[in-house]
Formats: C-alpha cells, structure tokens, sequence
C-alpha cells in the first residue's frame, strides 16, 4: 500500500518536473526543476529495488550533469528572460502533434498488448554482483566506456577552449 | 505498483522529452529535453528487469549504468558545442543558426 | 503504514537529530576558543550563566548567538528570486542532516527496535553518502545566483568549481577502502576493522586518509580552502545577502556537514566506534566514534587557526594536478600490495603446509606420524593462517617471530612486505614532489600602464 502511494508521488512529481523544465521561460528555473525530475526518478528505481543505480542517478545527474547545465547557461545567454520572445521554435505545432501522436498512436497501444510480466521478484542482487558481471561479462564494454569518457573529456576541453583562454569549465570524468 | 504503470510514466515521461526537443529553440532546452528522453528509457529497462524472470543476470541496471555514462559524456560535449557555437554566433537560439540553409 | 516501521524510523533517527545538532553547538564554542588561543587572544569568556557575573568560560556562547540569529531581521534583496532565496540554506541543510544517517553509530537502544539500530542500512550506502553530499554544491549555486549580486555569484561559481573538483579525490581515496574491503556497506567496513585494525595503519591507507581529509577541508569549504566565504576577499561570498535566521540555518548545514564528512572519514579509516575496552561495554563503540569526530574537528580548527588561505588558481591546481594523480597511484599501490603479498603469503603458506601434512607414500598407506615442525614453522603457519590484508599487523607479529627463529620463507615473505611498501612510499613520495614543482601555478603580474 505504501508502495502504491510512494510510486504516485513519485509519479506525479517526475512528470511535473519534466513539464517545467521543457516549458518554462527562465532557463535556470528548468534547470531546477529538471534536478527535480531527476530525484524522482532516483526515487523511482530505489522503489524498483536498484539502490545501486540510484545512487549513481544522484551522483551523476544532479551532481554533475545538472551542475554543468548550470554552467553552461550562465555563459551563454541572459538567463532571466525577461524579453519578449517567443521561447518555441517556428514549427512547435507539428512538435505538438508529433510528441501526441508517438505518445498516443505508438507507445499506449504497444504496451497495452504487449504480454506483460505480473510478479516482481523479490530477490535483491548485491553490489558485489554487479561488480563482478562489471568484471568478468562485460570488461570490454567497461574498457570503451572509459575510452570513451576520455574522449569525451578531451573533446569538450578542447571544443569549449576556443581561440582565447575561458574560465574553468567544470566537466566530470 | 505494476510493470504497466512503470512502462506508462516512461512513455509519458518520454514523449515530454520529445516535446521539448521538438519545440524549443534555445539549444540548451533540446538538451534538457534528450536527458529527460535518456531518463526515462532507463526507467524502463530498470522496470523490464524488476519484473523479470532472471534478476541476477542484472542486465537492467547494468544497462542503465552504461546508459548514465553515456548520457554525462554527451551532455559534455554538446554542451562544450553550445559554447563554441554561442561564442561564434552570439546566439544559441535554434531558429536563428541557419548560415547553411540556402537563401 | 504501521506502527512498527514509524517507530523503527523514530528510534533511528530521532537520535542523531538530537545529538549532533547539540554537538554543533559545543563546537561553535569550541572553534571560537580555540582560534582565539591560537591567535593570542582569550576568545568568548563572559556569556555564561544570564544575568550574572558567573562567565563559565564562555559556554552560554553559542546559546547567545542563536538566540540573537533568530530575532534578526530577515531581508530579501530586492530583485532576488524569493523562492531560491529560501530554498538555499534548507537545501543545504538537508542532505547534511540525511547523510548522517549512514553513518554506522551503534546506539545501545537496540533492543526497543526490531530492526537493526543503524538508520539507513543500504548495501550501497558509501555511494549514497557521496551522492548526497553532492547536493550541497546545488543548494550554494542557488544561494549565490538567487541574490542578484555580483560577489554573490562569483563566490557561488568558486564555491562550486572548487567542490566539483575535490570531489574526484575525495571518491578516489574513499574507492581504495571500498577495494580492500570489497563491500559498500558502511557496516561490513567497520566490522572489518575491529581490533585495532585500522585502514589509517596501512600505508595505502594513510595516503588514503590524508588525501580524503585534504579533500574533506575543501568540500566543506573550511579553511584554507575558504576562499568562497572569505570575509577579506569577497565580503562573505555567497552568504552575503544572508542574514539571521538563514544565515544560522547555513551555519548550522556547514558544521553538519563537517560532522558528516570527519564521520565517514572515521569509518572508512579510523575504525568506526573501534577502541579499548568494547567487549565489556558494547555501547563504548558511540562514545569512541564521537570522540574520533571529534578529534577530527579539532584538526580542522587547528588547521584553520594556522594556515593562510589558497587562492582559487592554486586551489584548482592542487586538486587536478596534485591530488588527482596521487589518489589514482594510491589505488594502484593498494591493488599491487593486495595482490603480490596475497600471492606470496599464499605460495609460502601452501609449501608450509604441504611439507607439514606429509603427503601419501609411495605405497599407497597414509603417513600418520605426527609432523615434525622445523624452527620457526609454526609462527609462520600461524601468520599465513591469520593473514588477510585486514589484520597484517597481527599477521606480521607472527611471520616476525618465524623470522627470528631462522625460519627462511618467513624472512622473504617480510622482505617482500617492506619492499614493497617502502617502494611504493619512496615513488609516491617522489611523485609528491614532482607534482608539487608542475602545479605551482605562476600568475603574471599585470602591466601596470601608468599616466605619464
């Protein structure tokens, strides 16, 4: 019972963050409320029982990504958006239309006939468990991702360098 | 709390992301909206995997954790894009970048 | 939701928000008393006992500024974003107080729960406090951008920058301990040090614990890493738009998230609740935990008291080119320490035992003659058999005694030890130094143009 009622806050607050941060005018109140959809969802899979991956949501996405986020709209643009422009593109219409249909047309119906599984499993691997299929399944897979994580990280140095010296950037390896 | 409610809030939560890369002009907003996307594709896999029939295998949060990965490179180096592109243009805004249309 | 599990909640909790906010105010004192004696002065000695002459020493003090914070008038910039303004400081409270609950405090009112006594008994809770503290980088943005001030802002982005930077260490040194203990639960690594078995006497362990606390001073942003709030530099930094009951509020999130920080630095290296005297009294463990934070504390002031400030050039260059690559040779060491001693001691302990537990006769009859031990053989079975690299110490005691009784295996298994260690500690030693000369960040003076 608790579960139920956890897993609708949860809900509500996830979508509720989602559709400020996609709608909003001032860009660092999206932000926040993004940071808002990302605890939700973190919240969400601990429910789901993977408080591993939880954690790395956390610490990956409000701690760094959403930190970046913030950067990056701190030097770009005037942020409080006090002007009077119109904040959607030229076609939003169709956007519109696209996003309801994909939603309505493709994704309700699939899941609606699709032969869905009842039961959770109530057994809980460890952390130790996914270090160990980290280490012995799948070490090619890990060895590319810091590959790369590398990549990425010389590549957004040197992409936010430019010709003239900037301020620290605050990237996450 | 069942695996269809789950696989609904991703969708819904999906197509908000759509929404947004779709409409928005500020290229920031777009890549909010990928996140929101990344998101809730993770939710889903996390979902697939509680309601499975082999949960050691635990391919459902070590997706999810390649998937995190990615989605943090990416942003850092759309991001780094957005800055160059602002530091050229004087603008992020999407409608406005359009040196290659032909005119 | 029933009964039991609000009451497991409360029993859990309730404690450490009673506890550790009241130490927080005995270290307000305590910081103010011990910086003053530091700089020659005698610090607070009159706020004692109200309306007397009576001056206990000062202990009324922190009593007095909280009373005083919260009758201060609370002002709002105009032009600042009303609702960040608020949220900040709770924002910055919040995990402070949430992480404490990952800490593996043994309160020894267990037996009133049906639960065990620890809050948040997570298999993941090393990665959970990491992440957490994470969200006091947010919650300083938000102060420093929502009160519409330029000094404000500035302080909020160092403020920033510089704990994003640290915290790469931080989890670095915190990963060699999480390696060597192979768990991520915060109680499997205080249990794997009992017995004055303590990381912090490993010296991957100690390189461990000193690039952790470094960190630690910078990720609380206490001195000298305090350039963000630094009352000569930039008039308090992100604090400045803050006053009374706020301010105490971000006070308050600060010393917390001190207490928060020194506590998971006690269990990952300090043994956790570990000490003298446990067997006999299992509740000592709390006692013994509360005084290594504190001692803890008592380093951070002391550091604060002594040393000047880093600018935010030389702050940044020490964390990426000086901390990063030693916690990063520090991994390297503990795994090469962890898998070449294994080995050796295994090998070794395996030919001692092989030659001990003699094996079948030709004949096929099992050879039941008692084992004849030669010098030494003994100690050195009962080394390899104690050895983990969680109790070197007591391992090493025996393979000593072995040594001293002419046993040869046991004298190479010491010598691989000291070898490699001292090997490890001379490059880790040179690398220091090297990294030392390469971040030394030189800032060109500015061409002064002068009116002619």
């Amino acid at each position: 019972m608790t579960q139920e009622i956890t897993f609708w806050v949860l809900a509500v607050i996830a979508v509720l963050g989602a559709l400020v941060a996609v709608r909003r005018r001032n860009l660092i109140h999206g932000v926040f409320a993004l940071m808002i959809f990302f605890a939700a969802l973190s919240g969400l899979f601990l429910l789901l029982l993977a408080e591993f991956i939880a954690a790395v949501q956390i610490l990956v996405y409000i701690g760094a990504v959403g930190i970046l986020l913030l950067f990056a709209i701190m030097l770009t643009e005037r942020v409080t958006g006090d002007d009077a422009r119109d904040i959607t593109s030229r076609g939003s219409f169709w956007g519109w239309a696209a996003a309801l249909a994909v939603l309505v047309f493709l994704l309700l119906p699939a899941i609606q006939s699709a032969d869905l599984a009842q039961t959770a499993q109530p057994h809980i691997p460890s952390v130790k468990a996914l270090g160990h299929k980290l280490m012995e399944p799948y070490v090619v897979t890990l060895e590319v991702l810091a590959l790369l994580l590398t990549a990425a990280l010389i590549g957004a140095v040197a992409a936010s360098q430019g010709g003239e010296k900037t301020k620290e950037d605050s990237d996450d390896a | 709390m069942t695996l269809e409610h789950c696989l609904i809030l991703g969708a819904v939560l999906f197509c908000i992301g759509l929404l947004g890369a779709l409409t928005r002009r500020n290229a920031v907003v777009v890549l909010f909206s990928i996140e929101i996307m990344l998101n809730a594709a993770n939710l889903n896999f996390i979902a697939f995997w509680r309601f499975s029939d082999t949960p050691d295998q635990l391919h459902g949060p070590l997706f999810t954790l390649f998937t995190i990965a990615v989605a943090a490179a990416e942003v850092a180096v759309g991001l780094a894009l957005v800055i160059a592109v602002y530091r050229h243009f004087k603008t992020v805004d999407l409608e406005q970048l359009d040196t290659l249309k032909e005119e | 939701m029933s009964f039991e599990l609000i009451k497991d909640i409360l029993i859990a909790t309730v404690p450490l928000l009673v506890i550790f906010p009241s130490l927080f105010a005995f270290t307000t004192w305590m910081e103010r008393k011990a910086l003053a004696r530091i700089q020659n002065r005698i610090g607070p000695n009159k706020t004692g006992i109200p309306c007397t002459r009576i001056g206990l020493f000062g202990l009324g003090q922190p009593a007095a500024d909280g009373i005083k914070m919260i009758f201060k008038e609370d002002i709002v910039p105009r032009g600042a974003d009303r609702l960040f303004h608020l949220l900040a400081p709770i924002l910055a409270l919040i995990p402070a107080m949430l992480i404490l609950c990952f800490l593996p405090l043994e309160f020894p009112w267990g037996k009133f729960m049906s639960a065990p006594v620890q809050a948040f008994l997570l298999d993941s809770a090393v990665i959970f406090f990491f992440a957490i503290s994470g969200l006091t980088t947010l919650a300083i943005f938000m102060a420093g951008w929502a009160s519409r001030n330029k000094y404000s802002l500035l302080g909020g982005m160092r403020a920033v920058a510089q704990m994003v930077s640290y915290e790469i260490p931080l989890v670095l040194s915190a990963v060699v301990v999480v390696m060597m203990v192979g768990s991520l639960n915060a109680k499997e690594i205080a249990d794997a040090q009992t017995g004055f078995n303590w990381f912090v006497f490993t010296p991957w362990g100690l390189a461990a614990f000193v690039i952790f606390f470094i960190a630690a001073l910078a990720e609380t942003n206490r001195s000298p890493f305090d350039l963000p709030e630094a009352e000569s530099e930039i008039i308090a930094g992100y604090f400045t738009e803050y006053s009374g009951f706020k301010f105490a509020l971000f006070f308050l999130g600060e010393y917390i998230a001190m207490f928060a920080i020194s506590g998971l630095a006690v269990t990952l290296f300090l043994g956790a609740g570990d000490g003298p005297f446990l067997t006999s009294a299992p509740w000592l463990s709390v006692v013994w935990f509360i005084v290594k934070i504190f001692g803890l504390i008592a380093v951070m002031i002391w550091l604060r008291g002594t040393l000047p400030r880093l600018r935010v050039d030389q702050l940044m260059a020490f964390a990426w080119k000086f901390l990063l690559p030693i916690s990063i040779f520090n991994i390297l060491l503990a795994g090469l320490s962890h898998f070449a001693l294994d080995a050796r001691v295994a090998a070794t302990s395996d030919a001692i035992l092989y030659s001990i537990h003699a094996p079948h006769t030709h004949s096929g009859a099992v050879n039941h003659a008692p084992p004849k031990l030669v010098a030494g053989q003994k100690e050195a079975v009962m080394g390899a058999l104690h050895y983990t690299d969680k109790n070197w110490v007591g391992a090493m005691e025996w393979f000593f005694k072995a040594a001293l009784k002419g046993h040869v295996q046991s004298r190479s298994i010491l010598a691989w030890w000291f070898g490699i260690w001292a090997m490890g500690l001379t490059v880790l030693y040179v690398m220091a130094k090297g990294l030392d000369n390469v971040s030394r960040s030189e800032v060109k003076p500015r061409e002064y143009l002068y009116a002619e």
